[in-house]
């Protein structure tokens, strides 16, 4: 009797386990992250060259939801250590006890496997090869190996996020092309400032710097970060008119887009220059809000070029 | 002292969330029951009826 007690203290991955509730496993998929993955995979789709079925089109956006769920769901069970230890991040399924590691791993593999295959399968290989290229990228590539290696890990760790409009472009087309490129480069380039904005403004150096995450403004100090920032962001403004040349988009899209990124690197430049006190922190955080209203706007465009029928520029590109 | 032979180590908190939890895989399995259904429906085609048999 008693040596069952001591083996159920002992075994809490066997004992403890189950004890998760439909909210933490919802939880495990990182819902934020997935409904931007499903806003830009669907203006991924909608943007494509041709149509699809609005059937497949809805199967496709829901296969690349769940694959970045199951993305979150595997970050989350590898990440679990760190997690623990910073306060952002504390109060996650895995590290407040709610989920075992295992059943973390268990959920995201499946999830994983399932969307892959219901992609290639029901949709076309490319695009299921693709999401599982995504998910082993932002699980293998960043999460195991990158995000505990480099200051950079969140700039090569951004083109998982970036692939989600690719994914929504192959599906229609079953091809990748400079358009669904172009679309990508948008958000690889936008991660960095987004990110580091965020972390600025947070303060979220102490966390990272406990937990060994070497996060640029922990390795290289505010500011280099600030320095990054304003480069990437100067980076970033070319690339969004990339779609005007691989005629993706239109006047409206181009007109909007000229005016949103000034507005975008005036915000970069303020964090850049104001290095002090509260109105340097309002810096950070004015920019981490726009810069987050901005990719929503610059992608919300695309879409509304297509509603209205406005006709896309002859592609200069492609 | 409790028998841990013959009592469940689950309370009744642990039972009503398994219960939720196989509710949840419950709905979960019956959509994509429908989903496999209609995408097979769909990647047919009209056609289908027309097939030589």
């Amino acid at each position: 009797m008693s040596n069952i007690n001591l083996q159920a203290a002992e075994t809490p991955d066997v004992l403890t386990g189950g004890q998760g509730t439909v909210g933490d496993y919802f939880a495990l998929l990182k819902p934020r992250v997935m409904s931007l993955v499903i806003f830009t995979a669907l203006v991924g789709l909608i943007a494509a060259p041709g149509a699809i079925h609005p059937w497949i089109g809805f199967v496709s956006i829901l296969a690349i939801a769940v694959g970045a769920g199951a993305s979150g769901a595997l970050n989350m069970w590898y990440d679990a250590d760190i997690d623990a230890v910073m306060t952002r991040t504390a109060k996650r399924p895995v590290p407040k006890g709610a989920i075992t590691p295992g059943e973390a791993l268990g959920f995201g593999m499946t999830l994983a496997i399932g969307s892959v295959l219901a992609l290639g399968l029901m949709v076309n290989l490319l695009a299921g090869a693709l999401l599982a290229f995504t998910i082993f990228f932002y699980v293998v590539i960043y999460t195991m190996w990158l995000k505990r290696a480099t200051p950079q890990n969140i700039v090569i760790g951004g083109a998982a996020g970036a692939f989600p409009p690719m994914i929504g472009w192959a599906a229609v087309t079953g091809s990748i092309d400079l358009g669904s490129i172009a679309l990508f480069l948008i958000i690889f380039m936008w991660t960095p400032p987004h990110f580091w904005a965020l972390a600025l403004w947070k303060k979220i150096n102490a966390d990272y710097s406990s937990a060994g995450v070497p996060m640029l403004p922990v390795v290289a100090g505010a500011d280099e970060t600030r320095r990054q920032i304003l480069i990437y962001t100067l980076l970033l403004m070319p690339v969004t008119f990339l779609p005007a040349l691989t005629g993706t988009v239109g006047l409206l899209y181009t007109l909007a887009n000229a005016g949103l990124g000034a507005i975008f690197v005036y915000h970069a430049w303020r964090v850049y220059r104001v290095r002090e006190g509260a109105e340097a922190e309002a810096a950070c955080k004015r920019l981490f809000a726009f810069s987050t209203l901005w990719l929503f706007i610059v992608f919300a465009l695309i879409l509304a070029e297509r509603a209205l029928g406005i006709a896309a520029f002859a592609p200069v590109l492609g | 002292m409790n028998d841990p032979m013959t009592k469940s180590p689950f309370g009744p908190e642990d039972m009503a969330r398994r219960r939720r939890r196989a509710i949840a895989m419950a709905l979960v399995l019956a959509a994509l029951v429908a989903l496999f259904f209609i995408t097979t429906i769909v990647r047919l085609g009209g056609a289908i009826a027309e097939r030589t048999l």
